[in-house]
């Protein structure tokens, strides 16, 4: 990337030029301070030229296109899931060793006696890799050689708001850009009709249910171009994507019509490129209002796909939301986050084989589909939450936990059938090839061939990155 | 290369621009701050800088003397210069920036600070740091009236450039009044300013929009961006948070031209000024703005640490345009504000009672948010403190009679009381229902443990009327008894919503066979589950229908009801309980409950009546009783004995006076001063590490250094006097730069919330000095500044560029024309409700809910909530009431660049998107808008279309359409009248968007067709748009 500002200059004149050749007029401040919105300012009027990104060219060959990112909320224990611990469960009930415990974070169980809580169901061996995971995800096995499972995540944040926070911003403090808005501000999208960053919710059983903000997926003090869109699988996919009553497609047509042609004579009259971009938006809106819905709307899909992911049209469930994020990864969208919420199991650890149900069959599907599409190889598949679980019991449940846990990715770049890292004898503290969660966005970047020094933006003074000043690509699990 | 760098050279490039400059030297010699510094910033001074853990080879370059010490350079001898063979040299191993650091320097830049050596690498304080003194106001041909001009016409002239002209007088009254109020101007004015040739008329306009209660409402917004205003607590659940009262505080201030050095200490620290009036120690909620968390397993120090942080940073920005965040965890980078200096600010405020982590002490209870009941009058203050002295005298009455004088009635309680015990009547008994009905004809079960439960449609308002049998003897009291039921949404208490709302509830009995029911007096209603701040048991025996009941913790709970008399009852006697809605609390209706019963006077809510503890101490003879056994005894007595019952009632009923007073009286968080919690310098920010000195409360180092009172503690009242004071270098210069940006869409520097080092470098440096100086001479009178920069002739130029123009400066730096800005996020919706008439302009008060998709909130949790709009007026107030919820902001609003006010916010973005598009096109307040407006076209806009269209333009953007614009919305017109006409259901349905009523006349198809024409015209750039 050339220097932000070398770039925006660039930009300035570019547009300034072409401008002053046509005739065409100003040149908005707000489009000044905001390449994003100079591009749009400079497209001609009506086109769709889209953003394409800050990062021209890449800094190194990119291995993939896109990020389709599953996220486990609530913080998926890792003893349950991909990291097994003999030694927890022979020492279950046993007193946690305080040569553990000592002086470290912790959340609920302040104050409480520590004992450890033996892994709650047994693991496998899959695949040719014979990686080892729970058998509570027969399914996921039958990829494992196409996964990479690291089981030595650690992260900053104990709580569930400010551990989202800084697992999608790398920082918690809010206000800074979600992963996605810095991928979108980067490379743009490869969709005209879409926004870049897409976000799907689903919500399960079993655990508690923890709140998620929209500042997960928030631009922050990036224009709110690179903002994640909320897609919604109730009411209007996107906010305010109907036509209101009495109102067709036609009519709505007409009225758009009215307005571009009127924005496009007082852009002649007063010469401001912001009008251009307007009339652009106008555009794109309307071509939303036809092909977000057909888009969301997954009975399209042939019985024999839906059998696959196990998703039932308008159930708004995990498996409809990989289908749809297949459906969105084929349309361009460059960066997809599904949010699977309700992992948060305080009180019963053993409700994790309702998220198996739940997350088993449309995670291993989704890996499948792509594969069979020719996908897998340009996306990355990120699978994990914002912390881990305590090796010590709470009653019958695991506490938030911090120091280790476990990730899984697959895709392009990504060696499968690959265990990377791991955490101590009893799953409490990541000791080998630690990854950290500004590792996970550097490696991210690095796949998209960004690094993620050289990503950056200015504010407040400073250029700020999505790693802050921290991060290393992770090598050992790149292909 | 920085792009100021590149403004300059393409400015030196045109004609030399360097006077006007705060550094005024000749073009030929380089300026300290204005060339070199910013080079030095971005490329040296993170290794060679103020951070002293980030210093290489101990050389710092943003002080001359340790960088001569060093022999970093040689002045005047470039060649002689280490500097200067470093930045030329090849030599990987030499090279300075090192080519690992992400940075390189440009030829010219390289050039620059050869020829700075070269010149005596002569050093400068950073401006922003040295006081402002008033420069004199440049002598220029045209010698405007106002100052400003002076300064934008002398650059002008240097450039060789002309200012634009006047902008058209329609043109020029819809700016003032959207600049000035968020308002469009009302199309009278528009037309009587367009045609007046009085020369005053201008000043005339604003003058009037100043004195407009608008005005405060539009300052206002960027204000409450800044101290991060919001409606909830913004981590976790959000929960809704009540700071309303001090977003009105604001306004007011704004409105009342409040001079902002006492703003500013009113802010941080009305609650210290002597004798505080309501008004301030309101304005000292400024403090408690910050985002609060109640998240289970968090801990108090550490959300301490986080609060602590967050007000450093956002005082910091708002009041110094200080980029003082950075030296949370080290040094900082760029300025010289230290890490220890942070936690010195942060103690300043560690005086504040307050809660880290809220889930460990009750949540955000009134007592842990120091909450403070905000009077409306000090005659309203009297009121409540005459309650006080009359409860204090009932007290004293009851007081008076003494233990012994009680003690004969009192043994006779003590054996029918444990009599009664033996029988198993001290307890509340369930009755179950013979018969439950609503008018609502909502259907209500009845289960087997007694209980009811309202199925079906959940109707907006229910009343829920049950008749239970009345076995016992002597009735004292009847209690509903709130049930969970996961049938129902979020805590499962309530049919709609996550709370249940009771209006009233009645007691009537019967003595059966056929004997009427009669009302049954109740004097007292009391909960066992703590009340909502504002909804108290007492609302529901008030006979008020507008005053209601609702619990705060949504886990059920009983309200007992005490009878007036005790009611006969018997094996036929019945009561009826009447539970009743509130109609303002649409939908969220009790779900799930029983009725009970009890026999003795004055019981508790719940569970028990006689608590363990008398009881147990009842079953000690009274002679063996120990004397902490009997008092128990005693004291209970107290509150059941026949003889204080008149007493009790008087008291209750002066509580009851008091209460259903306090009950229209908000209450907000506010400062209070305790003793102060020490805090410590937090190496890397890290919380859990005590070992960092303790930080005595301060004021960056560099600065001058705060002087409290008496030699003691430095003290919030301290800092703000601090911020007013003559030498503070940032204060003014910060809130003046701010201020331009709302007239000119960027400040003198835009970096409006970093003056530092790395700030940009002003475009006018001696005029930012000249606006600041002046508004500290003037006493801080923002109406005086604001009336100087609207009446500037700088301000009233056109917008429209011309090419010419654009060549010289593409960014318009120079502003030889004024911008056309995007309205902010809340004025896009205030715009579009003003020209449909819809608008409620009404000051202040509630958070208001408009239309919301539903749904919005599914993500939420603890409790779930379901979005409930309001009806009637809440739907048409301006933007800035919307409830603010911080994870979820209202979606119209978001898409418009509105901040989530999670976060201290100087500076918006402005961006242009397709979510604007739909939110514009398909949002219901924007359709019902077009529809109204067209409402008003159709009735007001005379006979012909071209006569409507030139109405409904004049309304909306203040000018007649074109000929071309007409000829478009002509062919909309006629198509979308043929397509109604063919389908009349169609207009209908379009038409009954939104609550309000259709009141016109016209026939459904040409309504639907001018809400079409309408509709166009909402959405039209220019109408978001102030030219």
């Amino acid at each position: 990337m050339k220097p932000f500002e070398q770039h925006l200059q660039d930009l300035t004149r570019r547009a300034f030029l072409s401008r002053v050749a046509t005739g065409l007029g100003s040149i908005a401040l707000g489009s000044l301070l905001n390449p994003g919105l100079l591009r749009a300012a400079a497209a001609p009027a009506g086109s769709n030229e889209r953003w394409r990104g800050i990062i021209d060219p890449l800094h190194h060959p990119a291995k993939i296109k896109r990020v389709i990112y599953l996220y486990q909320a609530g913080g998926p224990s890792h003893l349950e899931t991909f990291d097994y611990k003999p030694k927890l469960a022979a020492m279950h009930g046993q007193g946690m060793p305080e040569s553990f415990t000592k002086g470290q974070q912790i959340a609920q169980l302040q104050g409480k006696e520590l004992k450890c809580h033996a892994p709650q169901f047994p693991f496998e061996r899959y695949g040719k890799s014979g990686q080892q995971i729970c058998s509570l995800f027969p399914q996921i096995g039958s990829v494992a050689d196409d996964i990479c499972i690291v089981r030595s995540m650690f992260t900053e944040q104990i709580n569930h708001d400010p551990a989202h926070t800084f697992m999608n911003t790398g920082s918690v403090i809010p206000g800074r850009p979600s992963m996605g808005s810095w991928l979108t501000y980067g490379l743009g999208a490869e969709t005209e009709d879409l926004p870049g960053f897409v976000v799907l919710t689903s919500a399960g059983r079993g655990g508690q249910m923890q709140p998620i903000a929209s500042r997960q997926w928030h631009s922050g003090y990036l224009p709110s171009r690179f903002q994640g869109v909320k897609f919604q699988s109730n009411g209007d996919p996107v906010l305010y994507l109907k036509n209101p009553p009495g109102v067709t497609r036609r009519d709505e047509g007409e009225i758009v019509d009215a307005v571009n042609q009127l924005n496009r004579v007082q852009h002649d009259a007063v010469h401001d490129p912001e009008i251009l971009a307007r009339i652009s938006q106008y555009e794109m809106a309307f071509r939303m209002q036809a092909g977000v819905p057909g888009l969301m709307d997954i009975a399209q899909e042939p019985a024999a796909v839906l059998e696959q992911y196990g998703a039932q049209p308008g159930d708004g469930s995990f498996a409809s939301n990989c289908l749809l994020a297949r459906r969105l990864a084929e349309k361009g969208v460059r960066f997809i986050q599904l949010y699977h919420r309700d992992w948060d199991h305080h009180d019963d650890v053993s409700h994790v084989k309702f998220k198996a149900e739940e997350v088993d069959r449309p995670t291993a599907a989704l890996i499948r589909d792509l594969k069979e599409r020719g996908l897998f190889d340009e996306t990355l598949i990120i699978w994990g939450g914002e912390f881990g679980r305590t090796p010590m019991a709470q009653g019958k449940g695991r506490d938030h936990h911090i120091k280790g846990f476990s990730l899984m990715l697959a895709g392009g770049g990504i060696k499968g059938g690959v265990t990377y890292g791991s955490t101590d004898e009893l799953g409490y503290e990541a000791v080998e090839n630690r990854v950290s969660v500004h590792d996970l966005h550097a490696t991210m970047l690095h796949l998209f061939g960004i690094d993620h020094t050289r990503l950056t933006y200015r504010y407040q003074g400073r250029n700020f990155r999505l790693t802050d000043v921290a991060g290393e690509v992770v090598q050992g699990i790149l292909a | 290369m920085r792009w100021r760098a590149a403004l300059a050279c393409l400015l030196v490039a045109l004609a030399g621009l360097g006077g006007g400059t705060a550094t005024g030297g000749a073009a030929e010699r380089l300026g300290f701050n204005r060339e070199v510094r910013p080079i030095l910033s971005e490329n040296c001074f993170r290794c060679h800088g103020p951070d002293q853990n980030q210093r290489k080879a101990k050389l710092r370059l943003d002080q001359r003397d340790v960088a001569l010490a060093v022999g970093a350079f040689e002045p005047g001898q470039p060649e002689a210069s280490e500097l200067v063979r470093r930045i030329f040299s090849d030599d990987p191993e030499e090279q300075m920036p090192p080519p690992e650091a992400n940075h390189r320097l440009t030829g010219p830049q390289k050039e620059i600070l050869k020829r700075w050596i070269a010149e005596g690498a002569e050093y400068e304080p950073h401006w922003a740091f040295v006081a402002p003194q008033r420069p004199s106001v440049p002598a220029v041909a045209s010698a405007p009236a106002n100052p400003i001009d002076a300064f934008i016409l002398e650059a002008l002239d240097h450039a060789g450039l002309a200012p634009s002209p006047e902008a058209d007088r329609r043109t020029l009254i819809r700016r003032l009044s959207l600049d000035l109020t968020g308002l469009p101007p009302a199309a009278d004015d528009v037309e009587a300013f367009a045609r007046s040739r009085d020369p005053r008329a201008y000043e005339q306009l604003v003058r009037k929009y100043l004195a407009s209660p608008h005005y405060g409402e539009r300052l206002a917004i960027p204000w409450l961006d800044l101290v991060r205003y919001a409606d909830t607590v913004g981590f976790h659940n959000d929960v809704p948070i009540r700071v309303w009262p001090y977003r009105d505080y604001v306004i007011d201030a704004f409105n009342r031209n409040l001079p902002f050095d006492q703003f500013t200490r009113e802010q941080l620290a009305g609650d210290l000024l002597p004798g505080a009036t309501s008004r301030q120690r309101v304005a000292s909620g400024y403090n408690r703005l910050h985002r609060i968390s109640a998240e289970g397993g968090i801990q108090d120090k550490e959300y301490l640490a986080k609060y602590a942080a967050d007000r450093v940073r956002t005082t910091a920005t708002t009041w110094l345009g200080a980029t003082m965040a950075c030296a949370e965890c080290h040094d900082h980078k760029f300025d010289p504000f230290t890490n220890r200096d942070f936690y010195r600010f942060a103690a300043i405020f560690s005086d504040l009672k307050e809660k880290g982590a809220y889930n460990l002490s009750g949540g955000f209870t009134p007592e842990n948010l120091s909450e403070e009941t905000l009077f409306a009058s000090p005659a309203q203050e009297e009121q409540m403190k005459a309650f006080d002295t009359g409860i204090a005298a009932r007290r004293r009455e009851l007081e008076a009679v003494t233990d012994d004088q009680l003690a004969a009635s009192r043994s006779e309680w003590e054996k029918s009381t444990l009599a009664l015990a033996d029988a198993g009547q001290l307890a509340w008994t369930a009755q179950h229902p013979l018969a439950a009905t609503s008018p609502e004809g909502t259907p209500l079960a009845i289960e087997e443990d007694d209980s009811v439960v309202p199925g079906g449609r959940n109707p907006e308002s229910d009343t829920y009327i049950v008749t239970v049998p009345a076995p016992l003897e002597r009735i004292t009291a009847a209690r509903v008894e709130v049930m969970q039921d996961a049938r129902y949404p979020g805590d499962e208490v309530s049919r709609g919503g996550s709370a249940f709302f009771i209006s009233e509830i009645e007691v009537l009995g019967s003595s059966g066979r056929g004997a009427p029911f009669r009302p049954l007096r109740v004097t007292v209603a009391r909960a066992s589950s703590r009340h909502e701040a504002g909804y108290p048991p007492a609302a529901v025996i008030d006979g008020n229908p507008a005053t209601a009941l609702s619990f705060v913790r949504k886990v059920g709970g009983g309200i007992a009801l005490q009878l007036a008399e005790p009611f006969a009852g018997g094996p036929e006697a019945r009561l009826t309980v009447k539970i009743h809605g509130a109609k303002q609390h649409r939908f969220q209706n009790l779900g799930r409950f029983r009725i009970a019963l009890h026999a003795l006077p004055e019981p508790d809510a719940y569970p028990e009546s006689v608590p363990d503890a008398v009881l147990k101490a009842l079953r000690v003879p009274a002679a063996e009783r120990k004397p902490a056994e009997g008092k128990e005894v005693a004291e209970y007595y107290r509150t059941v004995a026949p003889a204080l019952a008149s007493m009790r009632e008087r008291l209750a009923a002066a509580v009851k006076q008091r209460d259903s007073v306090a009950l229209t009286i908000p209450t907000v968080p506010v400062s209070r001063s305790v003793e102060p919690r020490p805090i410590r310098v937090l190496a890397r920010a890290n919380w859990m590490d005590e070992s960092g000195e303790i930080a005595e409360p301060g004021v960056p180092q560099f600065l001058r250094q705060l002087q409290p009172a008496a030699g003691g503690r430095a003290s919030r009242l301290d800092l703000a006097n601090w911020l007013v004071a003559p030498d503070n270098p940032l204060t003014a210069r910060t809130f003046v730069n701010r201020l331009w940006k709302n007239f000119f869409g960027a400040g003198l520097t835009r970096t409006l919330e970093d003056l530092g080092s790395q700030g940009e470098w002003p475009s006018h440096p001696a005029l930012l000095d000249w606006l600041a100086v002046e508004f500290r001479e003037q006493g801080w009178d923002i109406k005086h500044m604001v009336e100087l920069i609207v009446t500037s002739r700088t301000y009233r130029q056109s917008s429209q560029p011309v090419p010419a123009l654009l060549e010289a400066d593409p960014l318009n730096r120079l502003l030889a024309r004024q911008v056309p800005l995007r309205l902010e996020a809340e004025i896009v919706r205030d715009n579009a409700l003003a020209i449909s008439g819809l608008l409620v302009d009404r000051v202040g008060g509630e958070s208001a809910k408009p239309y919301q998709p539903a749904g919005f909130y599914s993500t939420l949790n603890f409790p779930k909530r379901e979005y409930v709009p309001d009806d009637g007026e809440g739907l048409y107030r301006r933007g800035l009431y919307t409830h603010w919820q911080r994870t979820f902001l209202h979606p119209s609003l978001a898409a418009f660049d509105a901040p989530a006010r999670e976060e201290c916010t100087a500076n918006r973005a402005v961006s242009n998107t397709p979510l604007q598009a739909l939110v514009l096109l398909n949002d219901p307040t924007y359709v019902e808008a077009a529809r109204a407006f067209a409402e008003r076209v159709l009735r007001e806009g005379g006979w012909t279309f071209r006569g409507k269209l030139t109405w409904a333009f004049r309304h909306a953007l203040a000018r007649p359409p074109t000929t071309a614009e007409t000829g478009i919305l002509q062919e909309l017109f006629n198509r979308q009248r043929a397509r109604y006409r063919a389908e009349e259901p169609a207009a209908r349905e379009l038409a009954a968007v939104g609550a309000a009523p259709v009141t016109s006349k016209a026939g459904a198809a040409d309504l639907a067709a001018w809400t079409a024409v309408t509709r166009a015209v909402l959405n039209l750039h220019e109408t978001i748009t102030r030219n």
